[in-house]
């Protein structure tokens, strides 16, 4: 009996995993798909980027257009580094 | 037969990863090497301790290859672990981070295992009690 159980739940998984693509939660697998890079959706080099804005250390929102005039250099990146 | 074939070959393949896998620790400590494992300090911490475990596990699965009788408990834990190992794989393949490094490495990995875990389930040999009744 336990021996069919584990198998139930061993082929239930095993369907999951393969049918994982097709679902809607497998989509967010194309992640990868939807962090590259898009022509066009911030702009291209050379053009005005929007007036994006973003919290700064203290978590004060700075707006783009605050620092006009300035240089700007964006940077993302993950701070863990393990 | 099969349940001892399973037990020497995944035991002898997982003793080679865990062995693996313990000295890339002292490896990386080597000034100026390029890991194998791209992790950092920490990571090679649990790099080495997998590998610790591995070899244990290792060794329960080569004891049941030359007792499969007396080694029924190492082919259910064995299942178990490919399960949870599958399951955590899966939810790899959703997380953009290892998709990006990975692919759909870690669903094909989770297929495998799960395969694995029912040829655990199902060669794992009869209770010594049953077999006799």
């Amino acid at each position: 009996m336990l021996r069919w159980l584990a198998t139930a739940a061993i082929v239930a998984l095993l369907a999951l995993d393969l049918f994982l693509p097709s679902t809607s939660l497998g989509r967010r697998g194309t992640e990868a798909a939807a962090r590259a890079d898009i022509d066009g959706a911030v702009g291209a080099i050379g053009e005005t980027l929007p007036d994006i804005a973003l919290p700064d250390l203290e978590g004060d929102l700075v707006r783009l257009s605050d620092l006009r005039g300035h240089r700007v250099l964006l940077i993302f990146e993950r701070s863990v580094d393990w | 037969m099969a349940y001892r074939v399973l037990c020497g070959l995944f035991g002898a393949a997982l003793l080679a990863v865990g062995l693996l896998f313990f000295l890339q620790f002292f490896a990386y400590q080597e000034p100026g090497s390029e890991p194998a494992i791209p992790t950092g300090p920490v990571g090679h911490y649990f790099v080495a301790f997998t590998g610790c475990a591995l070899v244990g596990w290792a060794g329960g699965l080569l004891g049941a290859a030359r007792h499969p009788g007396a080694g029924r408990t190492v082919g259910t834990v064995t299942a178990f672990a490919l399960v949870l190992s599958a399951v955590y794989r899966m939810v790899v393949w959703l997380i953009g981070d290892y998709h990006v490094f990975l692919g759909s490495l870690p669903r094909v990995e989770a297929a495998l295992f799960l395969l694995l875990a029912l040829a655990f389930v199902w060669l794992r040999p009869p209770h010594p009690g049953k077999e006799a009744a």
